[in-house]
């Protein structure tokens, strides 16, 4: 309804919009480069495929931690699309899997919990070891058990090591913080050495936690070797 | 009537328990302290309704814990109507209308609850010797706090019958 437009706020606006879908033509060219780059990279290297992770923060708002079960509650479910098997991570490292999704709360396994295993590495050290809860005392600080160590590894109570997880699990990116190694003692086997974890003690008054949602979950039936 | 009213009162009663029980745990987590109190909840059921309505309230009420707990599901819906039937069976032997035999029976039937969930879900750790020594924590925390909480679960549905203008007599009077 108001006056025509003069002819060079047109030419102007024209422009503008022109420069706008060439930066947009040029970002997209510029990821796809990126994306090609990361590939052939880790074709080079022979690493597994980057998993990327969305993080859903949820409040827990039960905490069922006895003999029987070790487990927490929280409060987002299928509403917010959180997966059977995700990983758990609060400020201290890692609390464990999603093992129950219900409409809008979810079950996570403790990593104190006997039923919990993973793979994971000592922080410098790429070789893998197995992580493993345990039934808990009920008193002192909450252990877990470490298995498969090499033998040149050393820990003691001056110099503990930390544990911390791989991404060889596929579940948890690396370098998340399991707990510390204190001592270390040939296992039943004699090849490796196995020893007690001590975990955090926040694990026990957890308040929030953060779900690692896979953006690119793995398709077992097609991404199997 | 297929269902006695009461019957839905105690359901009510027996959810704001676990409900309450539930929260408590959860505060009590950081000490590693945990209290299973589900003794209570089979107790008036057995002995103020009748056989169709104490069923009903029974599989409602083991289905609810059920699905609260992170037990196998059916634990403790087959649980309850045997250690419900059992109860409801030697009923004429208990008064209903004072706390003392509603009380033994609510200890009785809480230790037969720990000895199910016990067997059930523990029994790969039978060899841990940290497994036995948290078990016999709970269970002593539990039955020390059911001491108190007995009596006034028991006189909280009795005043519940009450307001709503209930029956407030069992169906069977004890043998004199």
């Amino acid at each position: 309804m108001g006056a025509p437009q003069p002819l060079q706020g047109r030419v102007d606006r024209s422009g503008q919009g022109s420069r706008t879908r060439q930066v947009a033509l040029f970002n997209a060219q510029r990821k796809e480069t990126l994306e090609n780059e990361i590939q052939r990279l880790e074709s080079i290297l022979k690493l597994p495929s980057r998993r990327e992770f969305r993080y859903e923060v949820a409040r827990v708002v039960r905490r069922d931690l006895n003999a029987w079960w070790q487990q927490i509650v929280i409060r987002k479910g299928k509403d917010f699309d959180i997966p059977v098997g995700a990983a758990v991570v609060f400020s201290g490292g890692v609390v464990g899997r999603v093992v129950e999704v219900g409409a809008f709360t979810s079950r996570v396994e403790l990593i104190t919990s006997p039923n919990f295993r993973m793979a994971a590495n000592f922080e410098g050290d790429e070789r893998p070891v197995v992580y493993q809860g345990v039934v808990q005392g009920g008193f002192g600080t909450s252990v877990g058990t470490v298995r498969d160590a090499p033998q040149d590894v050393v820990a003691s109570t001056q110099l503990p090591l930390k544990l911390v997880s791989t991404r060889l699990g596929g579940t948890f990116p690396p370098g998340l913080l399991i707990g510390r190694v204190t001592w270390l003692e040939p296992g039943s086997t004699g090849i490796f050495q196995a020893g007690e974890v001590e975990l955090d003690s926040q694990l026990l008054s957890l308040h929030e936690v953060a779900v690692l949602i896979p953006l690119y979950p793995i398709d077992l039936d097609s991404d199997a070797p | 009537m297929l269902l006695d009213p009461r019957a839905i009162i105690l359901f009510g009663a027996n959810v704001l328990l676990l409900y309450l029980t539930l929260l408590v745990n959860s505060a009590l987590a950081s000490g590693s302290i945990y209290l299973l109190i589900l003794g209570p909840m089979l107790v008036f059921p057995a002995l103020y309704l009748r056989h169709q309505s104490y069923f009903i309230c029974t599989l409602f009420t083991g289905l609810w814990v059920d699905a609260a707990l992170p037990s196998a599901f059916g634990l403790f819906t087959i649980g309850f109507l045997f250690a419900g039937a059992f109860v409801f069976q030697m009923r004429i032997r208990f008064r209903a209308e004072h706390n003392y035999h509603p009380i033994m029976l609510a200890h009785g039937l809480n230790f037969s609850c720990i000895l199910l969930v016990t067997v059930a879900m523990g029994f790969s750790y039978f060899s841990s010797l940290g497994f036995w020594l948290q078990v016999v924590v709970t269970s002593l925390a539990s039955h020390l706090v059911l001491l108190v909480v007995a009596p006034w679960f028991f006189n909280f549905e009795r005043m519940l019958f009450e307001l709503c203008h209930m029956d407030t007599e069992p169906e069977d009077f004890p043998t004199l």
